[in-house]
């Protein structure tokens, strides 16, 4: 049973309040203040009414400063208000409402009239408090379901990896862009030992946190059986079982999971009703893997999953995707697809893996246009160069000009050693010459000593140059204007030689790994 | 880097052995430099024996072209194949004049 709803009635006059207490007595719990001072008292008591009958002419403070006053505070502007007077002039009802009353009886006083009306606002005023909580739950509602999508996020984007395995011969880039509402994507690209590289793509069903969930169970078992187990059959089937305990959600998970032995090109793979990954060859032909292994996984306990082998040429890039690439709908509802796909892997240089997925990634954008992202999309490619290293040295000198020589006789000598010829070699020493100079001349501010470290890989048919350094962060190929087309007299001197190194390198990438500018060139051989 | 000076048909014929590069450039241009301060406006660079001249040897070619502007000649000669690259990335090929031979330079 609800308390008695409490009454305040306010009037000067004694008898007027014993009217109005009288015809209320029965049904609700009667308060009484004969001034407009202890009106507001009463109000602001702890004991506050839920309903004020308030007279307007009232000597000190008329009805009309009460309820301006008690619409001001915060504490009592809840309360309704019904002016109770002997005026009945319509002047008088507009400024009752204009200082916030909810209704206005005149006397005499009809005690039905009194009554419903009594009756009436107090029920809308619990019906507003009751909507008032409710909007504030839904609010709650929405806040949580958002920092659960938030939470799932988070958890799927610390989950795959963002530096990648580093060898001559591969080359591995992979990203993930989640849907507003988390389709549980993931992949994955590490070295198991030092020639094997396990690369996996997957596709969790359902969506928000459970799918995130389901996804990181999934990832973290797949690395932990492939520290051991070097067939992915294997890895699949024991994944599989595992995942398929106390999976009460009924989710379930599709896998392409790949082994590469990267001195040998063997490629071992198991698709668990995956999307077909590619390969594409270095004569630009599209090849799909088009083998399946078995159903997806977590649908079904004690599978046996299969695996094929293939050998990987030089220069071939495995390709690995969700569906969220294919099913990228533009604003009219039509697909990516499949084959804009397959004609944007043939039309790109897909052995710069990086560059083409980011390409990738804006081309679906483009397609997209306005139209909102509807599943994660996740793209992983692996080029497979088939290099290793013949040869490599690594010399190490201290921060002083004369110091770039030892480098470059250093240098010099593996050449010969290595039969390297002189154009590469003076090309190299070129380029060690400004780029160390650079370096030693504005890399640093203090007066201590550095070490400045450059490795020499030598490759069948390239030469990689790692230059490594502790000066302040600085990329030397990032913008520069060169001047070269202008005459002798308007020539800056400065700037020429990395307009010279770009230019005689194959490639030139810079990085800031950890307080280390790393350097990285190569020249063909 | 190793300099030898020849005079022939009015030219200063200065042949660079070795590579042209940061830490033997400074004396380089001080070696030219001091021919220029003792007279000598023409010269034949004969770079047969270089193996490599990276930017900080470019500049003291530059630095020498700048001086003898309208009072003198610099005549450049004999670039293997990568210091012909890096003339022609540079530019210098253009704002240099630059001979296959040093015979053909002092002809």
């Amino acid at each position: 049973m609800n308390a008695l709803k409490k009454i305040l009635v306010v009037d000067d006059e004694p008898l007027n309040i014993n009217i109005l207490v009288e015809l209320l007595k029965g049904k609700y719990k009667m308060m009484a203040a004969k001034s407009g001072l202890q009106a507001l008292k009463a109000a602001r008591s702890s004991n506050k009414p839920d309903l004020i009958l308030l007279d307007i002419m009232m000597p000190d403070m008329d009805g009309y400063e009460v309820c301006r006053q008690l619409k001001e505070d915060e504490k009592t502007k809840d309360i309704p208000i019904i002016f109770v007077s002997a005026m009945s002039e319509d002047m008088d009802e507009t400024k009752g409402f204009d200082v916030g009353a909810i209704d206005y009886i005149t006397k005499p006083i009809s005690p039905k009239t009194l009554e419903s009306r009594v009756h009436t606002h107090l029920a809308l005023t619990q019906q507003a408090v009751e909507l008032r909580e409710a909007h504030a739950l839904i609010q709650q509602q929405q806040q949580r379901m958002q920092d659960e999508l938030n939470v799932a996020r988070d958890i799927q984007l610390s989950m795959v990896p963002t530096t990648f395995p580093q060898d001559e011969a591969i080359e591995v880039y992979a990203t993930l862009k989640p849907a507003r509402e988390i389709g549980g994507d993931f992949y994955d690209a590490f070295m198991i030992d030092s020639e094997s590289l396990c690369l996996c793509v997957g596709d969790v069903s359902g969506k928000g946190a459970p799918a995130a969930l389901f996804m990181a169970m999934t990832k973290t078992l797949i690395k932990s059986y492939a520290s051991s187990d070097f067939s992915t059959a294997s890895i699949m089937t024991r994944v599989n079982d595992e995942l398929c305990e106390g999976n009460d959600e009924n989710l379930f998970v599709t896998v392409f999971l790949a082994i590469l032995n990267i001195h040998t090109g063997e490629l071992r793979f198991t698709n668990a009703g995956h999307n077909y990954p590619y390969l594409i060859r270095e004569n630009k032909s599209l090849l799909t893997l088009n083998q399946k292994h078995g159903p997806i996984v977590a649908a079904m306990d004690g599978l046996v999953y299969k695996e094929d082998l293939i050998t990987l040429e030089k220069f071939d890039t495995l390709f690995l995707y969700t569906d969220g690439v294919t099913e990228a709908m533009n604003p009219e509802e039509e697909l990516y697809g499949e084959k804009r796909l397959e004609n944007f892997l043939l039309e790109h240089d897909c052995k710069e893996v990086k560059t083409s997925i980011d390409l990738l990634m804006k081309d679906i954008s483009t397609y997209e246009n306005s139209a909102s992202q509807t599943d994660d999309i996740t793209v992983l490619s692996c080029f497979y160069s088939g290099q290793s290293v013949l040869a490599s040295l690594t010399i190490s000198i201290e921060n002083q000009l004369d110091n770039i020589r030892l480098i470059t006789e250093g240098f010099d000598t593996f050449c010969e050693e290595n039969k390297i010829s002189d154009t590469p070699n003076q090309k190299v020493n070129l380029a060690l010459d400004d780029l160390i100079n650079n370096i030693i001349s504005y890399g640093y501010k203090d007066n201590k000593v550095h070490t400045i470290n450059v490795a020499f890989k030598r490759l069948e048919d390239e030469l990689i140059i790692i230059i490594e350094d502790d000066a302040m962060p600085f990329n030397p190929f990032d913008g520069g204007t060169d001047n070269t087309h202008l005459s002798i007299d308007e020539r800056e001197i400065g700037g020429l030689g990395i307009h010279l190194v770009k230019n005689l390198m194959h490639s030139c990438q810079y990085q800031r790994k950890a307080n280390k500018n790393i350097v990285v060139l190569t020249i063909p051989l | 880097m190793q300099l030898t000076s020849n005079e022939k048909n009015e030219y200063k014929v200065i042949e660079f052995e070795g590579s042209l590069d940061t830490a033997t450039s400074p004396a380089v241009e001080k070696q030219i430099n001091e021919f220029i301060d003792q007279g000598t406006l023409k010269f034949v660079f004969n770079f047969e024996k270089t193996k490599y001249m990276s930017s900080s040897g470019l500049r003291v070619l530059l630095a020498t072209a700048k001086k003898l502007k309208g009072k003198g000649e610099l005549k450049i000669s004999n670039l293997n194949e990568v210091i012909t690259e890096v003339f022609d990335v540079s530019g210098f090929s253009t704002i240099l004049n630059v001979y296959k031979t040093e015979e053909e330079a002092l002809s």
